[in-house]
């Protein structure tokens, strides 16, 4: 069995960032260090499950960006990855979905994976859109937001809960080739490993260029970043941590949610 | 051809979902700005049935898309058919409700019909004629504008717009069509209820609710403590707690958990990302404890407190226990 994943670096949930002149993109300050996706690696996490299961698979990982994101390849074959494929873009910052996944599709086409599993969204642009899009473009089954997956070789299937509203999930049978995005759920990412570690450090990545055949007229254009509009305006108490806490005592005995 | 505004119903046990609305109402603000027929289009077996709710609502057309046998949600039919269905009908822009179901067939069918596809959607103005899209970006922390050249798919935030009820003039009506379809690839084996929305969430008038922020599984007896300042209080959390087992998911707020609207929600060391605002955006009071001053959360509480939620929790805990004797 042969699985792809695809995988991408983004600023952790909390670090901080501001707008940057271009007002095209967003630097981050601090010491916030750029990471895999969440999603992404319980894609990963998924994936190694599977091989573990089922003896004969390789894994493969994929991502498509600038050259630093060398950084989540190797966090992938530490996690136990067997071969990274870095596919090169000059330039960072936003990324058209339409773009990303004609690039990815020119780089995997040839490759003939079964499985391909994809975050169910990345934590920066949070777009959720390269795994479907990508499982049309070549004609892969596709079923997103999975907490589980299991392998049936033997009938070339895979069935997947797909979690959704209310807390219910939907079972779903697949037939392979299949692209699944994988949605966070108790099958917590393992840790790379020592001696993965060791090994990731040593082995070369694959670095492939592709030019995407997506014309620029087709992909949304971004006009402009700029801070979110407020729904409700918060009154930010101030002072110590104590006479926050006061205060806020005092705001909610005069709501009557306190006595 | 004419020129039309396409919305994808989404309904279960045979009525729409608000999140359909919200969608109707997305496209009501895309044809102030290019003025184009708008046509909801309602899949399923019981497509017939659930359109005449879609007529009711409002004076737009209705397309039904009879399906024989699908009585529940599958992506391939939905691709399938959708592609099948909107070839006639000229649409510009696409409107899809932004639930799991909607992310799961709308960008494949945005690729089927050639079309970009947009997710998150939760605002639309004009600029020359032509309408601009607003989304999120980073948690919620950065607001982006984006133009796209029809046809684009649009998936919709869910609480995003607003839907009004207005007056029917009567112009209305809905077609009905039959579209054979097996699955070929993707069978459905059925749905498996985990956790039943938890009573005490429903009937908690303040909750207590506890994000990744707390760091550690200990911290858990703090959000416990603060909880029990409060008569009918609950302690809840966001998804990743429950996905660390810190918390049962029948505890999880959020689009994929409970939706609960208490007198007060206190959210300790919660970002605010969207899919946990859908859950608790109606709360009459909120309450929000963040280290990160420009966490999301903030656009959506009454009273932000800019601290670390250890420190600020135990301070709480005893201001309080010195003021009651
Ligand atoms: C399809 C889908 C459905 C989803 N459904 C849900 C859902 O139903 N419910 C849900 O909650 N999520 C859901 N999510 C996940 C959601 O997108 C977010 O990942 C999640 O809500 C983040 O949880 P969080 O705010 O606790 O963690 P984070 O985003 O990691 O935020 C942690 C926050 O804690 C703050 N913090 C850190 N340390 C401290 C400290 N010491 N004191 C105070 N603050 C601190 C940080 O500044 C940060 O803002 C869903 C995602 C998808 C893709």
């Amino acid at each position: 069995m042969k699985i792809l994943v695809c995988v991408k670096q983004a600023p952790p949930a909390d670090a901080p960032i501001k707008i940057d002149q271009s007002q095209q993109w967003v630097s981050v300050y601090g010491h916030a260090l750029p990471q895999m996706g969440k999603y992404d690696e319980y894609a990963v996490e998924q994936a190694i499950i599977i091989k573990e299961q089922v003896p004969g698979t390789t894994v493969d990982a994929i991502t498509n960006g600038p050259a630093e994101w060398a950084t989540v390849l190797r966090r992938a074959l530490g996690m136990g990855v067997d071969h990274g494929i870095q596919a090169l873009t000059l330039e960072g910052g936003y990324a058209s979905a339409l773009k990303t996944v004609s690039c990815i599709a020119l780089a995997v086409r040839a490759r003939s994976y079964d499985l391909i599993l994809t975050g169910v969204m990345s934590e920066d642009l949070a777009q959720g859109l390269v795994g479907p899009m990508l499982a049309e473009t070549l004609s892969f089954s596709c079923v997103t937001s999975c907490v589980s997956l299991r392998v049936d070789e033997s009938r070339n299937c895979v069935y997947a809960e797909r979690d959704i509203e209310g807390g219910r999930r939907q079972l779903v049978e697949l037939a392979l080739p299949a692209l699944v995005t994988m949605q966070s759920s108790t099958n917590r990412p393992r840790y790379p490993s020592l001696s993965n570690i060791m090994r990731a450090n040593s082995q070369e990545l694959e670095v492939i260029t592709v030019e995407s055949s997506e014309d620029a007229v087709s992909c949304e254009k971004l006009l402009r970043l700029s801070s979110p509009q407020k729904t409700r305006s918060a009154v930010f108490l101030q002072g110590s941590s104590k006479d926050k806490a006061r205060e806020l005592l005092s705001i909610l005995r005069k709501r009557s949610v306190l006595h | 051809m004419e020129r039309s505004i396409v919305v994808v119903a989404e309904h279960t046990q045979g009525r729409l979902t608000p999140v359909t609305y919200e969608a109707m109402a997305c496209a009501l603000e895309i044809q102030r700005i290019q003025p184009a027929r708008i046509v909801t289009v309602v899949v399923g077996e019981d497509a017939v049935e659930v359109a005449q709710e879609a007529i009711d609502a409002c004076d737009q057309s209705v397309l039904a898309v009879k399906v024989p046998g699908l009585d529940s949600y599958n992506g391939e039919a939905y691709r399938w058919t959708l592609s099948h269905a909107l070839c006639g009908l000229g649409a510009s822009w696409i409107c899809v409700p932004g639930t799991t179901q909607g992310f799961d067939f709308g960008p494949g069918l945005a690729v089927r019909l050639g079309a970009s596809c947009l997710s998150n959607i939760e605002r639309v103005f004009e600029q020359d004629g032509q309408p601009i899209f607003v989304r999120n970006l980073f948690n919620g922390k950065i607001s982006a504008e984006l133009s796209a050249a029809a046809p684009t798919l649009l998936i919709v935030q869910p609480g995003s717009f607003r839907w009004e009820r207005h007056d029917i003039k009567g112009r209305s009506y809905v077609e009905v069509i039959t579209v054979e379809w097996a699955p070929t690839h993707t069978r459905l084996l059925g749905f498996k209820s985990l956790y039943p929305v938890d009573s005490a969430l429903r009937d908690a008038l303040v909750i207590v609710s506890a994000g990744r922020g707390i760091e550690r599984r200990e911290n858990l007896e703090l959000i416990h403590r603060v909880a029990s300042l409060f008569p009918r209080s609950a302690v809840a959390g966001s998804r990743p707690l429950c996905d660390n087992q810190w918390l049962p998911y029948r505890l999880q707020v959020g689009q994929t958990g409970a939706t609960v609207a208490p007198d007060l929600y206190m959210a300790c060391g919660i970002s605010g990302a969207q899919q946990h605002l859908a859950g608790m955006r109606g709360s009459k009071f909120i309450v929000a404890v963040n280290t990160d001053p420009e966490a999301a959360i903030f656009h959506e509480a009454d009273v932000g407190v800019v601290e670390d939620l250890e420190v600020f929790l135990a301070d709480l805990l005893e201001e309080s226990a010195r003021l009651t004797p």
